[in-house]
């Protein structure tokens, strides 16, 4: 117990670097993934091919190979970017693929009479996508959207590789002095595990309110209330 | 807004016009790795491809071996002998220590040798065949060592109190020291004070951070950038990541042979012990194989070893073999 309790500071330091590489790994990815996935749907037939292409590059790429070429080739190519920031970028790069697919698809859940519709009553591309589309779709896509999480979560620990100092890497870092391994790695692992059940919960909190039938149900009940 | 999809011709295009993006991709991770491939730097004839002398196989030939009586003495080398095989743990991809050719897989270096030497030893002639080279890491050395996945480890393995809890270590069988690695046009930083307030770099498996932040005058954590790679530690030190990178003298030397870009400065300025690592459910294994290292120390198969593996990178003489049990590391 003493490589966990002897250090505390280091271990709180990592957690702290594994949340914030997943949090802004993931909120970047969402924005940049949605608005990939709308140059996917959308009618400009280049914007859908560059979408094509970006998504299936960094869909198809291993997270590590990704992070090692970030952060030994860009310098390279004269671009040195801080190591923490090189880890958000490949989260970002990676989840975002992820996100544009996960988007695409819940956009197509949507019957194409509703997007017919709300643009016969006047709104453009991108009305019809706020107002009518995105709301609609966002419901079926909020588990596949969890898992993304998930995987960012998870993703952020090959940030290790690459000196990220956040959690994994300040444990191999204790292991080495301290020589406990198994114990060190399943007190990351719960670590890992609480983080990515945290997400999860949110993500069945979200369904819940989001599903239709309380909503329905929220509905029938403020008109019974007000009759 | 139109959200059916013409998939067919989409991923037709998609997939054409992925082509050139991935040539681009691939040609700039070959130039990231502008790193020095060591394992070329010593075998520039080719053919070997080895950072060893070329009376390396000699050296491990003259080796010698184990009458029956000391092996069948020995429970833990009966079974070795039984099972035909010597499992080491260990890497085959350290520069100097042991490195795997990938074109005759043949595994050569200090460390290798050490194997190879204990397994004729035990095996009897021409048993440098008779080795399972397992892969250890780090995190797994103990435990597998603990559990028999291997039955040695031979891993450039740093003696330290901790990790002797968990396992017996034979030896030492070489004792190393941390050494500065700075880039050649940097004269700022010639000895370990003046790593103050620099950023530092170390393989994450080594001794080095322990090293940086017990002789570096207040070392900070945040300063030091630890790779799992010796590759990754030049690249970070050579794109100015870091200023110096601190690591076993005989790697940065060989490092610095094979990069001009590269130089080491000062003398070592810990002293670090290899052991072979052992498991403690079988005690009679560490008088058996400190039994073999005194022999090859005093046959000169050792010195010999020595001469054709870290001699080829370090300068001056062959040093007198350390002395069994003396696993003091200066800290």
């Amino acid at each position: 117990m003493d490589a966990i309790t002897d250090n505390i500071p280091a271990l709180l330091h990592g957690i702290g670097t594994t949340c914030l590489l997943t949090i802004l790994g993931y909120a970047f990815s969402l924005v940049f993934g949605t608005l990939l996935a709308v140059c996917r749907v959308s009618p400009i037939p280049p914007l859908r091919w560059a979408a094509t292409v970006y998504v299936e590059i960094f869909r198809n790429m291993p997270m590590l190979s990704l992070l090692v070429l970030l952060a030994f080739g860009m310098p390279d190519a004269g671009l040195l970017l801080p190591l923490f920031w090189t880890g958000v970028l490949a989260l970002v790069l990676s989840g975002s693929a992820f996100v544009c697919e996960t988007v695409r698809s819940g956009i197509n859940t949507v019957p194409i009479g509703h997007a017919e519709a709300a643009r016969s009553i006047g709104l453009g591309f991108f009305g019809v996508l706020r107002f009518v589309v995105l709301p609609q779709a966002f419901r079926t896509m909020v588990q596949p959207l969890v898992n993304i999480f998930i995987g960012t979560v998870i993703g952020s620990s090959l940030c290790a590789a690459v000196a990220v100092p956040e959690l994994t890497y300040q444990t191999q870092a204790i292991n080495n002095q301290y020589a406990q391994a198994v114990l060190m790695f399943l007190f990351v692992g719960a670590v890992y595990l609480c983080l990515a059940f945290a997400g999860g919960l949110v993500g069945w909190l979200l369904e819940r309110r989001l599903s239709p039938t309380r909503l329905l149900n929220r509905h029938t009940t403020r008109i019974g209330a007000g009759a | 807004m139109n959200p059916s999809t013409r998939p067919s011709r989409r991923a037709l295009l998609g997939a054409a016009a992925l082509l050139p993006v991935g040539a681009a991709l691939a040609a700039c991770s070959s130039s990231g790795s502008d790193a020095p491939a060591i394992g070329g730097s010593g075998g520039s004839d080719g053919g070997g491809g080895s950072n060893v002398g070329s009376d390396y196989d000699e050296i491990i030939a003259g080796g010698p071996v184990a009458d029956d009586a000391t092996v069948s003495g020995s429970e833990w080398a009966q079974g070795i002998k039984e099972a035909g095989k010597l499992k080491r743990g260990g890497t085959t991809t350290g520069q100097i220590f042991s490195l795997k050719d990938p074109s005759t897989g043949k595994v050569t270096g200090f460390d290798a040798g050490i194997t190879q030497l204990l397994a004729q030893y035990i095996l009897g002639k021409d048993s440098t065949e008779k080795i399972d080279y397992l892969d250890t890491t780090v995190e797994t050395r103990e435990t597998m060592l603990q559990n028999g996945t291997v039955d040695v480890v031979v891993a450039t393995y740093s003696i330290t109190a901790p990790r002797m809890e968990k396992v017996n270590f034979a030896g030492p069988y070489y004792s190393s020291g941390a050494a500065i690695q700075v880039r050649s046009d940097d004269d700022s930083i010639t000895s370990v004070d003046d790593l103050k307030g620099k950023k530092i770099t170390t393989e994450s498996a080594s001794t080095g951070y322990d090293a940086i932040m017990k002789h570096v005058p207040d070392a900070q954590d945040s300063d030091i950038q630890q790779f799992a790679e010796n590759d990754q530690c030049i690249a970070a030190l050579k794109q100015k990541r870091v200023d110096a990178y601190v690591l076993d003298q005989s790697i940065l030397l060989s490092n610095a042979v094979a990069d001009d870009s590269l130089k080491v400065v000062g003398e070592p300025f810990t002293k670090d012990p290899y052991g072979i690592g052992l498991s403690k459910d079988h005690e009679d294994s560490l008088d058996f194989v400190n039994g073999f290292l005194q022999k090859i120390y005093d046959d000169g198969t050792w010195a010999k070893l020595w001469k054709a593996t870290i001699g080829q990178v370090v300068e001056g003489d062959t040093p007198a073999p350390p002395t069994i049990g003396d696993t003091a590391a200066t800290e």
